[in-house]
């Protein structure tokens, strides 16, 4: 008999950062896994999460694949599964089965600059891409990470950020003017072009709401960017994770399984279904 | 493997199947279905095709994945792998029989579903071929089938009138028929002839025409952003018939029950879901990729005839007809087929 794919792993919450408040908040989660049966994963690839009860949510790995001892989840409060995680406490337990989906091919990337691009919660599934190229810095040219929220307390990882300064240039903004903001006030696409990085043996990586990801596109391709140039991940309903289910589908892709990561050009011939 | 059964001996190979659970389809409540045939029971093959389709003894409505309850705090899961008999279908047509296949490509590729496997591994399909079609909607010779077609299918049978020709098609098909050695005869001259001409007979009647299924691929590509879906849509109920009676369709849902809320246990639960649905895709944020009924249509058709080409080389339909016949708005695949390839 093969694997139970659909028999979660039991996961353990180490760790709670709430990382911003409201309406749609988001949580960082820390979860080990007790039994010692673990999984390796790629930079890009989701686990299907569940809290027992609730059901299953994709989530996309928000740490490094070199960080071997707990995987990191930044989880908006959205839904019924998602609301669980909100409400859970350290020692909880969780179900966790994956990793799944395809990855950002960082090895090809040796020797360019990287430009990643995020907003809001859409920071999370290309974290684990900048904390790979920083760990591995020497393989690449310059680092710049452009990231906005809504206000300055909705900024995710605020800690690992003044950290990420040592190795990468940080552009941070915020949406709305602020008393006291030394960063850049407006939307994200509109700081890339204010800051318009070099389209030259470069790669762009963005993530974030989809509005962001169009006008970011559009942006990257005014400064010169090829669609060869730019990836994104993107996400659509799942159940299974393993293309069965049939509903993650954008065109003869299923998201679970041939996503999450695209090339804006690969993504361009699909349909525009997601 | 090749035999001939006579008619009154059927019920013999059925009673030495006692091993199994056979099912066959049954007439109840104006329908054909497959029904469990208790031994000494004699089944009728005289149907036309059942409502529900062969998947359902792989791919049922419902299927537990497994148990979970909280022990000392701990979470324990308890999965609930089927364990079937093994168990003999008579009477599948053809089309149930091809669906079989793709369906096994889609609980096989990339991770392989141990839930589905658990009951095809123990399964044996019998077919029957359709001497008459068995609804005016059927176009089974149209996506590249036959009334007589063996894809699938483990044994097929041919109705000679007193008699059948029964042709052993896998190992499986073979040991079933095996068990049965004492019901069946040898085949006797002329025997294929009559076969032959059955199955040529079989194959003039006319069926709903498809045109030229290479094309259809291009077509749709071509109509993608179309008005025509929502336009042949615009009636649809949503009801997702159409899905849950096709052999090929697998869509499908995951959700948590909860048995008991003071002590937290439950069950996780697969059960048919549909494309149709405009929650079937519906992000949380409300956002759905699929938000009408035109583009819902679109993807049923695509899946069918373009997604699984371009994926699997093959249509993910056999053209049994019942999404068209049992549609309670007259949604007709082959009429969109039709308009977007004109």
């Amino acid at each position: 008999m093969t694997d139970n794919l659909y028999l979660p792993k039991i996961g353990r919450i180490v760790g709670i950062d709430e990382e911003t408040q409201g309406a749609r908040a988001i949580k960082t989660f820390k979860v080990e896994f007790p039994n010692d049966d673990g999984f390796e994963h790629d930079c890009g690839q989701c686990a299907m999460l569940s809290m027992f009860g609730k059901g299953e949510s994709m989530i996309s790995i928000a740490s490094s694949p070199l960080v071997k001892e707990y995987k990191q989840f930044s989880i908006m409060k959205m839904g019924r599964v998602t609301s669980a995680f909100h409400a859970a406490k350290i020692g909880d337990f969780i179900g966790i089965r994956g990793p799944y989906g395809n990855q950002f091919p960082l090895n090809d990337w040796k020797g360019r600059d990287l430009v990643f691009i995020g907003g809001g919660v859409g920071l999370a599934p290309i974290w684990p891409v900048i904390q790979t190229a920083v760990a591995r810095r020497g393989d690449f040219g310059k680092i710049t990470v452009f990231y906005g929220a809504r206000t300055s307390s909705d900024i995710m990882y605020e800690a690992d950020f003044e950290k990420l300064k040592a190795s990468a240039e940080v552009q941070l903004s915020v949406d709305a003017p602020e008393e006291g903001w030394p960063g850049y006030t407006g939307f994200v696409p509109a700081n890339l072009m204010d800051k318009a990085p070099s389209p030259d043996n470069a790669i762009a990586i963005t993530c974030g709401p989809p509005i962001m990801i169009k006008f970011v596109i559009q942006n990257l391709q005014a400064l010169g960017f090829a669609d060869e140039q730019i990836y994104t991940t993107i996400e659509n309903k799942m159940k299974c994770g393993v293309g069965k289910c049939g509903r993650c589908n954008v065109g003869k892709d299923y998201v679970c399984v041939k996503g999450p990561v695209y090339s804006w050009a690969e993504l361009k011939s699909l349909p525009q279904e997601y | 493997m090749e035999k001939i059964l006579n008619q009154e001996k059927l019920r013999e190979w059925v009673d030495m199947l006692d091993d199994c659970e056979v099912y066959a389809p049954a007439f109840a409540d104006s329908v054909w279905n497959f029904a469990r045939i208790e031994a000494g029971t004699d089944i009728d093959l005289s149907h036309t095709n059942t409502i529900g389709s062969v998947k359902e003894f792989v791919f049922p409505q419902r299927e537990v994945f497994f148990r979970f309850e909280k022990k000392d705090g701990v979470p324990v899961l308890t999965p609930t792998l089927p364990d079937p008999k093994p168990t003999v279908v008579f009477g599948v047509r053809p089309c149930d029989g091809r669906g079989m296949p793709r369906n096994d490509t889609v609980f096989n590729k990339e991770f392989v579903d141990p839930y589905y496997w658990a009951r095809r591994d123990k399964l044996t399909l019998i077919g029957l071929a359709c001497n008459l079609p068995h609804s005016p909607n059927c176009f089974c010779q149209s996506v590249g089938g036959s009334p007589h077609s063996e894809d699938g299918l483990d044994v097929l049978m041919t109705d000679l009138g007193d008699r059948f020709h029964v042709k052993g098609i896998t190992v499986k098909g073979v040991e079933a028929m095996e068990r049965g050695r004492d019901a069946f005869d040898a085949v006797r001259d002329g025997d294929q002839a009559e076969v032959e001409k059955v199955h040529d007979t079989s194959r003039s009647f006319p069926q709903r025409p498809l045109g030229n299924l290479d094309a259809i691929p291009e077509a749709i590509r071509e109509n993608f952003d179309s008005p025509l879906w929502a336009d042949m849509a615009q009636h649809c109920i949503g009801c997702g018939i159409c899905t849950f009676l096709c052999p090929t369709c697998h869509c499908f849902d995951i959700n948590d029950e909860v048995i008991s809320p003071t002590t937290g246990e439950g069950e996780r639960v697969r059960t048919w879901d549909n494309c149709q649905f405009p929650d079937f895709t519906m992000h949380t944020s409300g956002h759905n990729p699929r938000a009408d009924l035109g583009s819902r249509l679109r993807q049923r058709v695509s899946h069918k005839f373009l997604y699984f080409v371009e994926n699997h080389k093959t249509q993910q339909c056999t053209g049994c007809g019942r999404c068209i016949t049992e549609c309670p708005v007259g949604i007709d695949i082959v009429a969109v087929l039709e308009r977007v390839s004109q």
